[in-house]
């Protein structure tokens, strides 16, 4: 095994060394607490790393396999002591995997996800035939010849989307309400845009209501985030660089209601020194509004909030969510038993390894039923349509929510 | 030496496919423990989920005299859990469940892998707690603190593992599963009291009944900051001499308050050359009392500034810079030496003295965060691995430390344990005979010499006699 | 006497010194053990004399009986052979007291009280206080695992023996432990030693863990109208912020002989604490034992130590009776009913440490026949119960005719019988009494 053989993407061999296998992590990672085992540890991925970057092992397809099954949560991140920056050695590996590793594993599927999900026309499309699809026969006939069972990664896309909002497009500018207090750019998402229109909507009104000008470039594009997740370092740089470019120069923060993205465009300046600048003003949505004074009536609600990784872990947000919904009157604001572990949707890990991503939303679902809300918060599309859809499966009377749909109804309670 | 084929189907039989690691990738990630100085890999991990597969395992490795090595979750600092001799390893990881909580009885029977903190939060809401608190609590198994006889900050008050352990299931070399002792006490000698602390050299703890505790009235954190280390010392002695037993009392030197800082932000005072973190726990008079008596003695011993910790907070904010000291160290450097010898305590002034002039002598940075109120040292002695002659100049030092210790009178390891790290340094403290005892004691649970074989004792020979100890004269004319 | 006899009371003399072995009828009938006349009784005056004498012992075969203050020999069974008696009172020597560290050396045959003595000026104790401890050896508390009230808050010797230097059966002298108060050097061969009856090994010298005395202590006394009262409150108590450093349960009898006031049970309590928290936590218990409708009596100093001497007065069988907080009442009553229906003239004195399920039963006005059936029969009744019965004390009448440990599982029946073979394959050291006949 040739050292030699390791690529510019290598993963940095100092900050694999600032692991002292103190194991600190283990029982914050969702693979280590569903499989029980080293080598799906933080503590055995990074040695794993470490081997490979002194020529111990290969990379080799079990190599590959115990970095894929990785949510990339980065919940080993916050637990971490000796600040190993978990998140940039995954991103590293899984690029040098890329390169000089063995395949992909569900390569057409993976194919398939990255030429639609980072384009939001056509993720427009596609789900457009999707509820073809639906209201045609088709499902039906699709579901009894029991091709899904075959095919578990197309069956868990095939149940995440059951219900598909009509889209109805922000305009590019929206004014400040009151006296303004400052100019921000506000993400839309590929995901969010499509699936969570309204939660898109609601984030515009409410930086309005707080005094911000809202400026949403018809332009923007995907932030790149599935594509570093994956490795696909090159991909990811020229989508940041597009998607920077398409906001103006202006801006006091660029807002994101998305954590995945959050988290990635807060560090476009690890790999992308240029953007820098443009990094340190993402913030994310419920950091922006912590600040403002916010007209909120009564909700009668019991309310539990679940961490999304990339907010508590990739962005350390994690007090302002609670300390806004703990504003509005009326709303029961109770905590959720092990919030802060992945929910298994992970960007495209729930379709890229179903099973485990299964055993980690049942966890989560028992843990939402122990809490006795009938109310979910989760400040991540991903997470909404993973734990919406278990709860769907279940049979749970739950509904899931962004925290600013939230606000937005207290708003509405206040004005109505 | 590799298994054979058959001895892995057989092994796969028993824990099945989903509960054996054979690949070289995953055998790898369990060649080392905390002390990633020592590696082992070993030729197969079995992760079993029932006492019966462990029985099994045991039953199929004795037949094949093949080595097994017991393991938690691999927070240890002594080179415990690797396999120096290859063989199986068996991981206690899947075996996590509270099997009973009975607070009328004031106990709880759990399965080893149950990571320790997991206990105290089943508990807490019902106001008892599980008092052995090794800094690693909150991912070290309570197998793992069974196995080393864990200790930690609280056990100045509360003492160590062994002192809660009131039952242990243990699948013995033999490939017997036996019950020592329970929640009641059974005559005949003290198996339980011999099996904790026996680093998984008489067997496998399949189950744990453990004491808990409830948790005291009052809570009262006191941070102290010294302008010299030797004045904090002195300040631990006087308050253990003038009769408080303090909950927990810890220091910090510099170098250690650095780290933390860095890393958590816990809010040490940055100028201070050693910090005492002072707990004090019980009825709210006495807390109250002793605090007041405990910060006169560190005023009076020159400290910088003494803080009360204002609230729960605060007060879990001291702590966890402190839980977290031996992870921080990474900040300073990539490797260091960690032992954690003892030394009585009113020889702590001493001590930190003689450890101040051993650093300099060997040009190594030596970092300190240790369990003050037993005089239970934990010097961190950093190097940098890719210098060689570093490692040297480390291991110079430590050995020279531990012997000082055990020339005050102190012993070489206060609560990590000996594993394959300081087997070497056991006869420091004891002698042949004393050792000869050990040898044949771990006979009698493990006749096969199968159970992690060249951990704690000295060089492992084969048939367990060890030493013939001298024994002592009889007078002449004796055996007619 | 046979040439080889005389030559081994010789070899002893070259060992002890004339003064330090007797070989007279007189002498070996004060130290019979049991009936059983040993045929020398040593003195040793030092661990190294000890190790020569038990080497000589086992080289030619002999059984060594040890003995302390002499007040535990009717533990267990009666030993199989006793042919030399070691008497360990000379062995009373501190070595190191180390009062800063709140750590002790002594040797194993100096007394309890003693020990209380010379800590006392600097406010230390060993905090263990077993019926009868003033006059006992440190040796004998530890090879007996004896304890008192004391043990609800600072628990057993196991608890605080850290080092022991004891003599191996081919009369090896052995350390295991340490002389600081935290170490995990090796095996924990102390807790080995601790309730072993010497059979593994004789013990010579202790490092003991001390304790500071606190700074003032009161006891109370909480009337109550049943065991099961007594059980509700003792739950209580434990379960709140009170901090007693002994938690007792007195039956009736055993209350009538203490004497404060007559109850269908007792719980006597003592709090020691600086004198402002002890003042607050008696207050506090007051107030629960209102709650309880319990009379609550304060106890005059000296209560402990009358307690003691009732609970082993007389000449009656004492049994160890082992049980679970939760089954206080339910235990109390299977001790009454057994040795009452086995004797129907019986009496029984309780006390114990409720709080952890063990208690110190006293029988009088029952024969040694009826005390073993009453034992049989407790037995069976506890066995549910996860208990044991140990006879303590009583006549080798007694302890022929049951068992004195009781049953002991076989999976670590057949551990301590390997520990046994290890370490005394030829049964020098006090062959016979232990569990199982070890």
């Amino acid at each position: 095994m040739a050292v030699a053989s390791r690529t510019a993407e290598a993963p940095d061999l100092d900050e694999i060394r600032k692991c002292v296998h103190c194991g600190i992590c283990l029982p914050q990672c969702p693979t280590y607490r569903v499989l029980g085992e080293e080598m799906d540890s933080p503590r055995g991925r990074i040695y794993l790393m470490r081997a490979a970057a002194e020529g111990r092992v290969g990379l080799s397809r079990t190599f590959q396999h115990h970095l894929d099954l990785c949510l990339g949560c980065r919940a080993c991140e916050t637990a971490c002591p000796s600040g190993v920056r978990f998140g940039s050695l995954l991103e590293a590996t899984r690029a040098e995997l890329r390169r000089a590793g063995p395949p992909a594993k569900h390569r057409l599927l993976q194919t398939f996800i990255f030429s639609v999900f980072p384009e939001p026309a056509r993720l427009g499309a596609a789900l457009a035939l999707f509820k073809l699809y639906k209201r045609s026969g088709l499902r039906a006939l699709v579901r009894a010849t029991g091709v899904l069972r075959r095919l578990p990664q197309l069956a868990a896309m095939e149940a995440l989307l059951e219900d598909v909002p009509a889209a109805a497009p922000l305009p590019e500018f929206v004014s400040a309400r009151g006296r303004v207090v400052g100019r921000v750019g506000l993400l839309t998402g590929c995901v969010q845009r499509h699936l969570y229109p309204g939660v898109n909507r609601d984030t515009a009104r409410l930086l309005a209501l707080a005094g911000f000008e809202v400026v949403i470039p018809k332009s923007q594009g995907c932030c790149g985030a599935l594509e570093l997740h994956a490795g696909r370092v090159d991909a990811h740089a020229s989508r940041a660089r597009a998607l920077a470019a398409a906001f103006p120069d202006d801006l006091d923060f660029v807002v994101t209601n998305a954590a995945g993205c959050g988290a990635a465009m807060k560090e476009y300046g690890h790999r992308i020194p240029e953007l820098a600048r443009f990094a340190a003003r993402v913030r994310d949505v419920t950091e922006v509004l912590a600040g403002a004074d916010l007209p909120l009536g009564p909700l009668d609600l019991t309310v539990t909030y679940h961490d999304a990784c990339h907010l508590v872990h990739g962005q350390r947000v994690r007090q302002e969510p609670r300390q806004l919904l703990r504003r509005i009157p009326g709303l029961r604001l109770v905590e959720l038993a092990d919030s802060d572990l992945c929910c298994g949707s992970a960007g495209i890990y729930n379709l890229l390894e179903p099973g485990v991503a299964r055993e980690l939303l049942e966890r989560k679902l028992a843990r939402i039923v122990e809490s006795g809300a009938r109310v979910v918060a989760a400040a991540n599309p991903g997470c909404l349509l993973q734990i919406a859809w278990g709860c769907r499966q279940r049979g749970l009377d739950v509904t899931l929510v962004h925290p600013v749909e939230l606000l937005a109804r207290a708003v509405d309670a206040h004005q109505g | 030496m590799p298994l054979s084929g058959t001895f892995l189907a057989d092994l796969e039989r028993i824990v099945g496919a989903e509960g054996l690691v054979r690949s070289a990738e995953g055998r790898l990630v369990y060649e080392c423990d905390m002390h990633t100085f020592y590696k082992g890999a070993p030729d197969a991990v079995a992760l079993p989920t029932r006492a019966e597969e462990v029985v099994a395992i045991v039953n199929l490795c004795r037949r094949e005299r093949v080595p097994i090595v017991p393991r938690g979750s691999g927070t240890g600092l002594i080179g415990g859990a690797m396999a120096p001799l290859g063989g199986v390893m068996i991981g206690t990881n899947r075996m996590d469940r509270i099997l009973e909580i009975d607070l009328t009885n004031r106990c709880a029977t759990v399965q080893p892998g149950l990571i320790n903190l997991s206990l105290t939060r089943a508990v807490a809401t019902q106001g008892y707690f599980f008092a052995p608190d090794p800094s690693s609590q909150m991912v070290s198994s309570i197998g793992g603190n069974v196995a080393t006889n864990a200790g930690g900050p609280h056990c100045l008050k509360y003492g160590i593992t062994t002192n809660h352990v009131l039952g242990v299931e243990l699948v013995t070399g033999t490939g017997e599963l036996v019950r020592l002792g329970g929640k009641a006490e059974r005559p005949g000698y003290d198996l339980v009291g011999v099996a904790v602390g026996s680093e998984g050299t008489f067997g496998i703890v399949t189950a744990a009944t453990v004491r808990l505790l409830h948790v005291a009235e009052a809570v009262k954190t006191i941070l102290a900051s010294f302008t010299a280390i030797e004045d904090a010392s002195e300040a631990v002695s006087a308050i253990i001499a003038t009769g408080i037993v303090p909950a927990a009392l810890e220091m910090l030197d510099a170098v250690m308050i650095r780290a933390i800082n860095e890393g958590t932000g816990a809010g040490y005072p940055k100028d201070a050359a050693a910090v005492l973190l002072i707990e004090l726990d019980g009825p709210a008079a006495e807390v109250e009392a002793q605090g007041e008596r405990a910060a006169r003695i560190c005023w009076a011993r020159g400290a910088l500034e003494v803080r009360v910790a204002r609230d729960d907070a605060e007060r879990a904010l001291l702590w966890k810079g402190r839980k977290e000291a031996a992870g921080a160290v990474g900040r300073l450097a990539p490797t260091y030496l960690l032992q954690d010898a003892v030394v009585p305590r009113s020889k702590l002034p001493a001590i930190m003295r003689e450890l101040i002039a051993i650093g300099a002598r060997h040009r190594v940075q030596i970092a300190n965060v240790f369990h003050a109120g037993d005089g239970n040292l934990h010097p961190l002695i950093l190097y940098d691995d890719r210098v060689p002659e570093e490692l040297e100049r480390a291991k110079a030092a430590n050995e020279e430390l531990l012997l000082a210790c055990i020339a005050m009178g102190g012993t070489v390891t206060g609560e990590h344990g000996i594993g394959l790290d300081k087997a070497k340094n056991l006869p420091f403290q004891y002698a042949d005979a004393d050792l000869n005892f050990m040898y044949r004691l771990r006979r009698a649970f493990d006749p096969d010499g199968i159970m992690n074989p060249g951990k704690l004792l000295p060089s492992h020979p084969a048939c367990g006699e060890g030493f013939r100890p001298a024994r002592p004269r009889v007078p002449e004319g004796a055996w007619i | 006497m046979p040439a080889a006899a005389r030559s081994i009371g010789e070899a002893l003399v070259t060992i002890a010194g004339r003064e330090g072995v007797q070989d007279d009828d007189r002498a070996r009938t004060a130290a019979a053990v049991d009936g059983q006349l040993p045929r020398w009784v040593v003195r040793p005056a030092s661990i190294d004399q000890l190790g020569r004498i038990v080497a000589l012992a086992h080289d030619d075969g002999l059984a060594v009986v040890p003995r302390g203050g002499g007040s535990a020999l009717e533990l267990g069974h009666p030993p199989a052979r006793v042919d030399v008696l070691v008497d360990l009172s000379g062995l009373d020597q501190v070595l190191e007291y180390n009062p800063d560290d709140l750590t002790i050396t002594v040797q194993a045959g100096i007394t309890a009280g003693t020990l209380a003595t010379l800590l006392a000026p600097r406010r230390q104790f060993l905090a263990l206080d077993p019926p009868g401890a003033a006059a006992r050896t440190l040796g004998g508390i530890t090879a007996t695992n004896a304890s008192g009230p004391l043990r609800a808050r600072y628990g057993t010797m196991r608890d605080l023996l850290l080092g022991v230097r004891f003599v191996q059966a081919d009369g090896v002298v052995t350390w295991g432990g340490s002389k600081v108060v935290k170490s995990v050097s090796g095996y924990d061969v102390p807790k080995l030693m601790v309730g072993a009856l010497g059979t593994l090994g004789v013990l010579g010298e202790l490092t003991l863990r001390l304790h500071p005395l606190p700074d003032a202590e009161r006891s109370w006394l909480v009337l109550l109208a049943s065991a099961e009262a007594a059980q509700a409150f003792i739950e209580r108590v434990i379960a709140s912020p009170l901090q007693p450093n002994r938690i007792e349960f007195f039956n009736d009898r055993a209350l009538r002989s203490v004497p404060v006031e007559a109850a269908a049970a007792g719980v006597a309590l003592s709090i020691g604490s600086v004198a402002e928290a002890v003042r607050e936590q008696g207050e506090r218990l007051g107030v629960m034992a209102k709650a309880d409708g319990a009379r609550i009596v304060p106890l005059p100093e000296g209560f402990w130590s009358r307690a003691a001497r009732a609970s082993t007065e007389g000449n009656g069988a004492v049994l160890h009776v082992v049980s679970l907080p939760s089954r206080l009442a339910e235990t109390e009553r299977a001790i009454g009913d057994a040795i009452r229906t086995a004797a129907p003239r019986g009496e029984v004195w309780i006390s114990g440490c409720a709080g952890l399920g063990t208690f110190r039963v006293r029988v009088g006005n029952a024969s040694a026949a009826e005390t073993a059936v009453a034992t049989t029969r407790l037995r069976a009744r506890l066995m549910d119960l996860v208990g044991s019965v140990v006879i303590a004390r009583g006549p080798a009448e007694l302890r022929k005719a049951v068992d004195p440990w009781g049953p002991v599982e076989t999976g670590p029946f057949a551990l301590m019988r390997a520990l046994k073979d290890e370490f005394d394959a030829k049964r020098v050291l006090n062959p016979g009494r232990f569990v199982g006949g070890l």
